[in-house]
């Protein structure tokens, strides 16, 4: 069942186009990931879901429901965190979530502040003023802002950024589990590749304010068919590299070891030539094409385009 | 319409004003300033006019009355402003509260608020000048209600063009209800303006206001004609005021509410 569906949105700025007829749907207990470029449309996307930014053109229903003629009941059930919002800054943290419940008329108010105050390690920040926090206690209580209502659908713009790598990932499990306990669904936007990929049951990929592609992180990554293979070779680098002209592979040297960009199915025969070659490798390493590679694809596509 | 939204707000206000000392400053010195330079400056007038003793409650009369416009105004405005500074519009719009709410909690604590403000300046004025506002009895309700409404006009017009502008003209709200007050006839009597600032003062709501208050002073007439006029005119900006306010806010959607700065 689908808990949000984006209909042929729109939005320019005078001449820009920053949301060209962008459609998807989100499904209930699904994890979605945006991806794109800085400037290719995804927050501005996110802004219109939310409702803080009126499209140009388009639709948007959630739960089946005309979210400009159902905006209050449907926002009862949805929620969004930022790395780049702000709480008001004179108010402490229990004062900021006070407010926060009466907004959204949360049942048993204090039990519920103390459960995302828990769940998100801020006991100790309770009685402390916005302007108190640094921006990594700041992105962990506009989670738990995010969370106060028990959303249905939550709009996660950078949730992890500024935040050490342990605590991005009990982030990461936090919202794992989330959609595992109560079928939340999510769209996420992040520049963390690899989380997106831990996270993300389908990835969508923005550019220039349209959509380019829309699969699992599996199949984008799999649609790159080059492999970086690493080899530290100690004697005959080279010739290795010499080898690697003359088969026009492309080549990369740092020390003693030179990675070589080339197809999965190019890298038995690349070794045999090499053995052949009497080039021998002390270390191999093969990494195989991830989401990265095919961000960094479509980003090289753009600017060596017309 | 929730009420646990309009609360929610209100309360999100009141914290701000508690923890922040411009805002306490706001509330409760200026007005004293005001009170103790204006009740010196007409304490030393009655020394010079023999015929004027009432002159001291003449101009702190309309030192505290004029709190509950510049109140009002800036209740709106500063509160406006702080969801701008604390770039929290985004924060309560992506929640489900409906603009009306968010209208109804500012006018709310800006009542609140005016209301605190004028109170304590009621109290200075007796306790330093023994000038009780209170003589005025229940006349003193049809002066407030314009006055407050008048206040508000101002603040929703300020923050109509903060939305549309952004906050590098954020000065208005603390300037613009000041270059209003010299047509009010706040401290002195409208004929002696120019003919020119007299048509000025004429579409002022508070300048009936305080003409009123002061015959009221003088010899005790309440001239319900003023009121009616003074009325009338604040219902009218302030329903001005509020499309204005509303369709600035519709615009600054259009540009997202995260441009807003």
């Amino acid at each position: 069942m689908d808990v949000l569906q984006a209909k042929n949105l729109t939005k320019k700025f005078g001449n820009l186009v920053a949301v060209d007829n962008v459609s998807f749907s989100l499904r209930e207990g699904e994890i979605l990931g945006f991806l794109g470029p800085n400037g290719a449309g995804k927050t501005t996307t996110i802004q219109i879901l939310l409702g803080t930014l009126l499209p140009t053109s388009g639709e948007v229903f959630y739960f089946g429901k005309d979210f400009k003629r159902h905006r209050e009941e449907i926002l009862e059930q949805v929620n969004f965190s930022s790395t780049y919002t702000n709480l008001p800054w004179y108010l402490t943290l229990q004062e900021n979530l006070n407010c926060i419940s009466y907004l959204y008329d949360i049942k048993n108010r204090r039990e519920r502040i103390q459960k995302v105050v828990e769940l998100f390690h801020l006991d100790e920040l309770l009685k402390k003023k916005t302007y108190e926090f640094s921006s990594g206690q700041l992105t962990r209580i506009n989670l738990a802002k995010a969370f106060i209502n028990f959303p249905k659908v939550i709009l996660l713009d950078e949730p992890t950024a500024s935040l050490d790598p342990d605590v991005a990932k009990y982030i990461r499990e936090f919202l794992l589990k989330e959609q595992e306990q109560f079928q939340v669904s999510i769209i996420l936007t992040s520049h963390n590749m690899a989380e997106i990929e831990a996270v993300c049951d389908r990835v969508i990929f923005i550019n220039e304010g349209k959509i380019v592609a829309d699969d699992t992180p599996e199949n984008l990554a799999k649609s790159i068919e080059t492999c970086h293979i690493q080899l530290f070779i100690k004697e005959g680098l080279e010739r290795t590299v010499e080898y690697c002209v003359k088969y026009g592979y492309a080549a990369k040297i740092e020390g003693h070891y030179i990675t070589v960009d080339l197809k999965e199915k190019s890298i038995a025969p690349f070794l045999q030539g090499l053995v052949e070659e009497g080039i021998t490798y002390e270390e191999i390493n093969i990494e195989k094409p991830t989401l990265e590679d095919y961000f960094l694809q479509v980003i090289a596509t753009k600017s060596s385009g017309p | 319409m929730k009420l646990h939204r309009i609360y929610a707000n209100v309360l999100r206000y009141f914290y701000l004003f508690r923890h922040n000392l411009d805002r306490l400053t706001d509330a409760f010195y200026w007005p004293t300033v005001d009170l103790v330079l204006w009740g010196i400056a007409s304490l030393y007038f009655r020394s010079y006019l023999d015929n004027a003793p009432a002159i001291v409650a003449f101009i702190l009369s309309g030192v505290i009355l004029w709190i509950i416009v510049w109140r009002g105004q800036a209740e709106i405005s500063v509160n406006v402003l702080e969801e701008i500074w604390n770039r929290n519009l985004i924060n309560i719009f992506v929640a489900p509260l409906k603009f009306s709410e968010w209208i109804l909690s500012l006018l709310a604590i800006g009542a609140i608020k005016a209301f605190a403000s004028f109170l304590f300046a009621v109290l200075v004025a007796f306790l330093l000048y023994k000038v009780q506002i209170f003589s005025f009895g229940f006349y003193l309700v049809p002066f407030i209600i314009p006055l407050l409404l008048f206040g508000y006009s101002v603040g929703f017009f300020i923050s109509g063009l903060v939305l549309r502008f952004g906050t590098r003209i954020q000065g208005l709200s603390w300037s613009l209800i000041f270059v209003i007050s010299p047509f009010s006839a706040i401290y002195y009597p409208l004929e002696i303006l120019p003919a020119w600032a007299q048509n000025i003062a004429s579409f002022i709501p508070a300048s009936y206001i305080f003409e009123g208050a002061r015959e009221v002073l003088m010899s005790g007439v309440f001239d319900q004609n003023k009121v009616f006029i003074s009325v009338a005119l604040s219902v009218v900006y302030f329903v001005a005021a509020l499309l204005f306010f509303r369709q600035s806010f519709y615009k600054a959607l259009k540009n997202g509410l995260t441009k807003v700065y």
